[in-house]
């Protein structure tokens, strides 16, 4: 087991510097100069400056900013927050995100399961048909779609709630509820029909035949199988909602990282842009990482393989 | 069941709750008033801003030598208590206040200025506006013997600004400046507390950044920084050590940054804003017909100081041509784009600096729309009807959409009244500058905001040697009538100068054609906040708002209309008018 964890690891820092080595020579391949605004200064302070974030020489470049992410866990300051480092730009915007996507998978969770459940129960009823329309739409409806409907309708034309901004809880509603919407929709998909097999299932069918109640079946039986495949599938979800939040978050003006990160890409921010890529890379990789151990704890075939 | 689900819930529930905790920040508190800008702070560095939310919160923090009247913005008394300008216009020397207090109590002394000026000056300091200093006798010997040098020692003696004792400071000025004074009240004039910002000094030279954070920030302002939220919120309150402390009624106030002008209105709109910085661009035309019909009072809008213009590339065929910039210039309809495209009370333009914002400034006439004339001079220039002439490459940046739509009316203007084809191009903002700054364009849309009551700030801008001259205009004519008003201690013999130059630009030469001049404004109930004034600049000073004490009964600026929404749409068919 220590083994294959440590193989893993190993993996996955190698999948950092692919990423870091990506992100960098794509930043310096794309246009645009983060030190030209709209009003010049002489050509000696774009010199400075440049010199400053050591972006006069890109390779040198290249090794310096790696250097200081391994020495110092940080890239500096950042270009155009210059009172800013990126890990402060970090510890600010990236709990905002968390903070977001935890309420936003807890919907998801709870609400997903339960219509699956429902859907499961009521195989071929009208609720049924509806909720496989509904997790339809949820899945293919974009979330900018989805969040600029629900802005108009719940805060311009019936203003239950604020239309955006962060420090209230009321404000994180709207905001949550467009970003839990597609994994909702596939965490009922997923627990309607993994519900459905163990239905279907002999223990099911014989603890009905020993009288046991059907409530007492669905909480004892098909709800704990049926979560098993959705715990699998939380992992990978709550890398998708921390890493696919910046449309909700520029949408509903939260500070997160993901909205700093669309702003930094913009700028040509490069240090903000590779701190940002490699926070969300190390999310997806950590993530990826827990589910592939939780597995192998579950499956000895994958430890061996 | 209960163990599969409910560890991820309690898992979700406890990192939710602690980040949420963590990021929340303070409240605002009763009775404080926020003031929203849309757009994040960059800097509050002094010597390193440019953007207008940053200016506006240093203004709010620190005060320079001199302070700005708040609606006509002229030099008013202020570190300074009195100053003596020499007959020949080239030695200020400034008296400092006793009063004048640090937020920690420390006094404010010349040195304070010295340093902060020193610093500006450094190249490595990065300051974008440091071009302003260069005013001053020796310091732009001093800025380029740095800039090649790097690691010199160079003495400070040589820049003429010097402090005699603690409270007097004299700068002596490379050639007259009329409008030095205005300078002053700017940012990159301000003092700089030097013994706050030691711990935070490098061993080899310049300061880390974090020294601008709360609370190690120590300003010589109406207001002290006591929180700074990433990308959410700054927090002020009156600097008790102010000089002026009678003047700032506001108990806290908080400057809220939205990242984009919808976000903020549709806060505004709510009531989780007090004062909107600006009248967002896309609802003013719907907001200040509502205005007009008497359902709102809340819109303050007006010309500032800024022009919208198109910049030709002069350095290439076919544009090198005055009389096809000519010729395409006259050809525009700018009265239509106002009224149709941008549909705002903007002033359409036929010069440069914006008429009538500085006092004793006669603009030119400039050059009228003439179909004919355009005609005839683009056939003299070698292209009848746009004949031989290459589609033209026209360069817009895509930050705002009204850019795209000004640029597809003239296109069409052009195209019918002349013949002459373009091809738009919408680009990132910073891949736009990159493009602009390499000459790699025909012709750009372009806007400019006046930095100081002069027609330099515009007219600098097409002196040769300029780095913000894009256009590659060159004009030695130009150039030396520019030079001959920099020597004029007169203020009437200047303008006049001025305006010969000007009259050169828009009439002769034309390395730009003048669209319109820009609006913009405040958005605030004035029954419910005092002490705020617009001028043309749009350099709304904080110092003086503050609530109105009999707002009892007001309702909150919040759960108004929203143009274009259904209940808008309602109101006004209430009130007897088409939407």
């Amino acid at each position: 087991m220590i083994s294959f964890i440590l193989r893993r690891l190993l993996q996955s820092a190698l999948v950092m510097a692919v990423v870091y080595t990506g992100t960098f020579w794509l930043l310096m391949a794309t246009p645009g100069d983060p030190f030209i605004g709209n009003k010049q200064p002489p050509p000696a302070v774009l010199r400075a400056l440049r010199a400053r974030y050591g972006l006069n020489n890109p390779w040198k470049a290249y090794f310096a900013y790696a250097w200081r992410v391994l020495r110092y866990g940080d890239f500096g300051p950042t270009i155009s927050y210059e009172n800013w480092t990126v890990r402060d730009v970090i510890r600010q915007t990236l709990p905002v995100s968390m903070a977001l996507g935890s309420l936003a998978l807890l919907i998801a969770l709870w609400a997903g399961v339960a219509a699956g459940m429902a859907g499961a129960l009521l195989k071929g009823r009208w609720p049924d048909v509806a909720l496989t329309i509904g997790t339809l739409l949820g899945i293919s409806l974009p979330t900018f779609v989805v969040g600029s409907a629900l802005l108009i309708l719940f805060s311009v034309d019936v203003a239950v709630f604020p239309p955006g901004g962060w420090g209230t809880l009321r404000q994180l509603v709207l905001p949550a509820l467009t970003l839990s919407l597609p994994f909702l929709a596939y965490i009922a998909r997923l627990s309607r029909s993994s519900a459905l097999d163990v239905m279907s299932a002999d223990f099911v069918r014989t603890a009905r035949a020993k009288g046991v109640s059907r409530l007492k079946v669905v909480r004892g039986h098909i709800l704990p199988n049926a979560s098993l495949a959705v715990l699998t599938y939380l992992g990978p979800a709550a890398a998708g909602v921390l890493t696919g939040s910046f449309v909700v978050e520029k949408i509903f003006a939260i500070p997160g990282l993901g909205e700093v990160f669309v702003n930094a890409c913009l700028d040509k921010d490069i240090p903000l842009v590779l701190g940002a890529v490699l926070v969300y890379t190390f999310i997806l990789v950590i993530m990826n990482l827990l589910v592939d151990i939780g597995c192998a704890w579950a499956d000895p075939r994958i430890r061996i393989g | 069941m209960k163990r599969t689900l409910l560890a991820p819930t309690l898992l979700l529930l406890l990192l939710g709750a602690a980040c949420y905790r963590l990021t929340i920040g303070s409240a605002p508190g009763r009775g404080a008033i926020v003031f929203c800008e849309a757009g994040q702070i960059h800097t509050l560095d002094p010597a390193k801003m440019t953007w207008m939310q940053d200016i506006r919160a240093a203004l709010a923090l620190w005060e320079g030598l001199v302070r700005y009247n708040p609606r006509t913005l002229a030099p008013l008394p202020g570190i300074a208590r009195s100053w003596r300008i020499s007959s020949n216009r080239l030695t200020y020397t400034f008296h400092i206040r006793r009063r004048a207090r640090w937020s920690n109590g420390a006094a404010v002394t010349a040195n304070d200025f010295l340093f902060a000026w020193k610093r500006m000056l450094h190249p490595a300091t990065g300051a974008g506006y440091v071009m302003m200093l260069f005013h001053i006798a020796g310091a732009k010997a001093y800025f380029d013997s740095l800039a090649r040098h790097p690691g010199e020692r160079l003495s400070f003696a040589t820049v003429g600004a010097r402090a005699l004792g603690r409270r007097t400071l004299v700068v002596h000025l490379a050639h007259p400046c009329t409008y030095f004074l205005d300078l002053l009240a700017f940012p990159p004039f301000f003092p700089l507390n030097a013994r706050s910002m030691q711990p935070f000094a490098y061993r080899r030279g310049g300061y880390q950044p974090r020294w601008t954070r709360p609370p190690h920030l120590v300003t010589d302002g109406p207001y002290e920084l006591i929180g700074w939220k990433f990308h959410q919120y700054l927090l002020l309150r009156p600097n008790p050590y102010f000089w002026d402390r009678r003047t700032v009624r506001c108990r806290r106030l908080r400057i809220a940054n939205y990242p984009d002008a919808e976000s903020a209105f549709l806060a505004y709109q709510s009531g989780a804003v007090d004062v909107l910085s600006f009248v967002p661009s896309d609802f003013a035309h719907a907001l200040l017909r509502e205005q007009r019909l008497g359902l709102r009072h809340d819109v303050h809008y007006r010309l500032v100081f800024g022009s919208y213009y198109y910049l030709f590339n002069c350095r290439h065929k076919p544009l090198n041509n005055p009389q096809v910039r000519i010729a395409l210039a006259l050809a525009i309809n700018k009265r239509e784009i106002v009224r149709d495209v941008t549909r705002l009370p903007e002033r359409p333009l036929n010069v440069l600096v914006p008429p009538g914002s500085i006092p004793g400034y006669r603009s030119p006439r400039g050059l009228r729309m003439n179909i004919a004339a355009a005609r005839k001079l683009l056939a003299a220039a070698g292209y009848p009807d746009g004949h031989g002439l290459r589609r033209l490459k026209f360069l817009t940046d895509n930050a705002a959409a009204i850019n795209g739509r000004i640029a597809q009316a003239v296109q069409e203007m052009w195209r019918k009244e002349l013949g002459v084809r373009i091809r738009i191009n919408e680009e990132e903002t910073k891949v736009f500058h990159q493009d602009m700054v390499h000459g790699n364009y025909d012709i750009a849309s372009a806007g400019w905001y006046g930095d100081y009551m002069d027609p330099t700030t515009w007219l600098d801008l097409f002196r040769t040697g300029n780095p913000n001259n894009l256009s590659g205009f060159s004009s030695r004519r130009y150039d030396l009538l520019l030079r001959r008003a920099g020597r004029s201690v007169h203020s009437a013999e200047r303008f006049a100068l001025l305006r010969r130059a000007e009259k050169l630009l828009v009439e002769k030469y034309l390395p730009a054609i003048p669209l319109f001049q820009a609006g913009d404004g405040l958005m605030y109930h004035p029954a419910r906040l005092g002490g705020l004034s617009m001028n043309v600049r749009m350099i709304t000073l904080l110092q003086y708002i503050h609530w109105r004490r009999d707002r009892q009964g007001i309702p909150p600026a919040g759960r108004t209309r929203i143009p274009g929404s259904t209940a808008a749409k309602e109101r006004q068919r209430q009130a007897g008018t088409q939407p």
